[in-house]
């Protein structure tokens, strides 16, 4: 059943790149490499390598309200929107309007108000609503946060804009993949590390100073906002490791308990993982949770100068 | 007729176990979207398949302007403004001797002397305000490596701060002094 | 062909369009260029996606993007954590306390001209090392964020050759300057006042 499902899908995908196929052999000569190629191969080769270029609202249609009424405050919000069903599609701006008196006042509501009554195919992840989960995180009128924690400006001229959030692969709509976030994570192993055990053999324990140094660096929740505001993880996304997860290494190189300290230094001690870092400082701009990643790294630096 | 039917089934079934699934599909309500066991490494491979096909969020486009990221990309526009001419400079330098130019002091004294004055200013103005943002955002960047002024109130208010520096003492150099 | 493959769509293209709720499934979208999976398409799909979209575009010009991302890669499983490189002070600690101190080096030297008008002959020497030492930094730096490694190598390793070249050159044409010239405080102060 899975193969046949898979082999329609193939076949489909066939039919669907035939027209194109046919216009682009039109002067096929023999030395045309694509020519005795199988055609599923070519039709891979003609699918545009992941566009970055979205199509603007202005030439996408407008969702309205489904029901109007007479005071309406009516908002419209901008919605990126990529689906990979389509997968030669170009990612496109879709309009929706909502009556803001029918609508929760954060930007989370709003969304959930169009997938239950509008659209039912948008998609976005979200999960407490309260910002402790970090699902929701997306770019929000330019600027990364959680949409449970954004509220909708009230002023009903100025649009919104939804986009995921920036530089990151989209699996669909406002999910970005973020496989490779949470595999910088794991490489800096976010956990206590330890051989002696215990003086007293029942619990690591630690001054009030020491516990106080990790305040501002345990509330954390890895919603990658940060690292998804840095250009220079825009850039380098693939050995850099972005404000999170150096936010998350300091957590640990600055817990009195832990005694890899020397070797979380050295993980970092190269020229990429870290020192891509040159303080622009969108990081700490930009924390829904009101960190300051930059600081944390400022410290990492400060603590490695002149180990 | 159920039993006619479940019958008819069985008969196919023995007839071609390969083909089970087709007539089941035209017999039974079919969902489309069906769920299926896919074994693991067939799983990563169409993962791996549909990555491929994704597309990247937009970014430097998108991203609000906000004094931390212009003022980075600016000050390291700056830096390249001004080595970049010191780079050509020290190039011409060298190979002055062999293409019989002059770039002795006094020659190029006498040469931008007789330049125009709309020439001259612009060539002040082009130096003076990369050099005062570069110099003065260079502070900002020694105090945050030592790991002070990392606010975020701190950090909006000694950008503007340091914004408003370059652009009086740049027109001041590039005009008066 | 998609048709025999699967009896499921030909039976809804049978049907009449109102009976396309499943066409939400994900299964639908596979093949956007065709007029039958149009028509299957729930109302506001169909309005949402725009007519330009619909019918496969002619693209006369074509906009070739700098540096555009590669398609998405994933080494390992979700579960392995990234490759950590090995330690290398000279690129990582060592490296940036050097920077930091050129950069803070270079504070008084950059005000004493001000201050003095020009520098003697040793200050100004300092002056130039620090400015090279610095300028190639910032370029280097430059090269190892915008020409990655991983991404473009050739271009990395050849710009980063050049960039040691350039800076060379430049060390070799100030040296001459300053035994030959005035020196460069005193030689940007008079072009100043030119």
């Amino acid at each position: 059943m899975a193969c046949t499902r898979a082999f329609s899908r193939l076949a489909t995908r066939r039919t669907a790149v035939r027209p194109a196929v046919f216009f682009s052999r039109g002067f096929a000569s023999v030395n045309d490499v694509h020519a005795r190629e199988p055609i599923s191969k070519v039709a891979e080769k003609i699918v545009p390598a992941p566009a970055t270029s979205t199509i603007p609202e202005s030439k996408t249609s407008t969702i309205k309200e489904p029901e109007p009424t007479k005071d309406a405050r009516n908002k419209t919000f901008h919605i990126y929107r990529w689906s990979p069903d389509e997968p030669s599609s170009k990612p496109r701006m879709q309009s929706y309007t909502l009556d803001l008196n029918k609508t929760g006042p954060m930007m989370l509501d709003a969304l959930i108000r169009i997938k239950n009554e509008i659209d039912p195919t948008l998609t976005f992840r979200r999960s407490c609503r309260e910002g402790i989960c970090g699902s929701c995180a997306m770019n929000i009128d330019g600027v990364n946060t959680l949409a449970c924690l954004c509220r909708i400006p009230t002023e009903t001229a100025k649009e919104s804009r939804i986009y995921p959030l920036p530089h990151m692969y989209i699996v669909k709509d406002l999910v970005p993949d973020m496989t490779l976030f949470y595999k910088q994570y794991r490489s800096v192993k976010p956990y206590l590390q330890r051989d002696t055990p215990a003086p007293d053999g029942r619990e690591y324990r630690q001054s009030k100073e020491d516990r106080k140094k990790l305040d501002g660096l345990y509330e954390c929740i890895l919603c990658a906002c940060c690292s998804t505001s840095c250009p220079s993880y825009w850039w380098n996304q693939e050995e850099y490791l972005g404000p999170a997860v150096l936010l998350q290494s300091y957590r640990w190189i600055a817990d009195s308990r832990d005694e890899r300290r020397a070797e979380r230094q050295d993980a970092l001690n190269n020229s990429m993982s870290l020192y891509r870092c040159h303080t622009i400082l969108n990081c700490s701009r930009t924390c829904p949770k009101g960190l300051n990643p930059a600081l944390a790294i400022a410290e990492i630096k400060k603590g490695m100068a002149f180990a | 007729m159920a039993s006619q039917r479940i019958f008819q089934l069985g008969l196919r079934r023995v007839a071609a176990p390969g083909l089970r699934v087709q007539p089941a599909g035209r017999m039974v309500q079919r969902r489309l979207a069906a769920t299926e066991h896919v074994s693991q490494p067939h799983g990563t491979e169409i993962l791996a398949k549909q990555r491929l096909r994704r597309p990247v969020s937009p970014h430097l486009t998108i991203y609000r302007p906000q004094i931390t990221w212009y003022a980075s990309a600016l000050n390291r526009v700056c830096g390249i403004m001004l080595s970049g001419p010191l780079y050509l400079f020290g190039f011409a330098y060298l190979a002055a001797p062999t293409l019989g130019w002059h770039l002795e002091t006094q020659s190029m004294i006498a040469a931008v002397a007789a330049w125009p004055l709309v020439a001259k200013v612009a060539l002040k103005a082009y130096f003076a305000f990369p050099f005062f943002f570069h110099c003065l955002n260079g502070f900002r960047h020694l105090s945050w490596d030592v790991g002070v002024g990392f606010k975020n109130q701190t950090v909006i208010r000694t950008g503007w701060t340091m914004i408003a520096m370059t652009v009086a003492g740049s027109l001041y150099y590039t005009f008066i002094g | 062909m998609a048709s025999i493959m699967r009896p499921g769509l030909l039976r809804q293209a049978c049907q009449t369009p109102a009976a396309s709720q499943r066409m939400l499934s994900t299964m639908a979208g596979s093949a956007i260029n065709r007029p039958i999976a149009q028509q299957l398409r729930p109302a506001f799909a169909r309005s949402a996606i725009p007519k330009s979209t619909r019918i496969a575009a002619f693209h006369a010009t074509q906009r070739n993007q700098i540096l555009p991302p590669l398609p998405q890669t994933i080494v390992g499983t979700a579960n392995d954590p990234v490759p950590v490189p090995n330690p290398s002070p000279s690129h990582g600690n060592y490296h940036w306390t050097f920077e930091r101190i050129v950069a803070a080096g270079l504070i008084p030297v950059t005000i004493a001209p001000f201050a003095a008008g020009s520098l003697n002959p040793v200050t100004d020497s300092i002056l130039c090392a620090l400015l090279i030492i610095h300028s190639h930094i910032g370029f280097e730096a430059c090269i190892i964020d915008y020409f990655p490694k991983k991404r473009v190598p050739r271009v990395h390793k050849a710009s980063l050759w050049a960039l040691r070249a350039g800076t060379v050159a430049l060390g070799l044409a100030l040296y001459s300057f300053e035994t030959n010239d005035v020196g460069i405080t005193e030689a940007i102060t008079r072009l100043w006042h030119a």
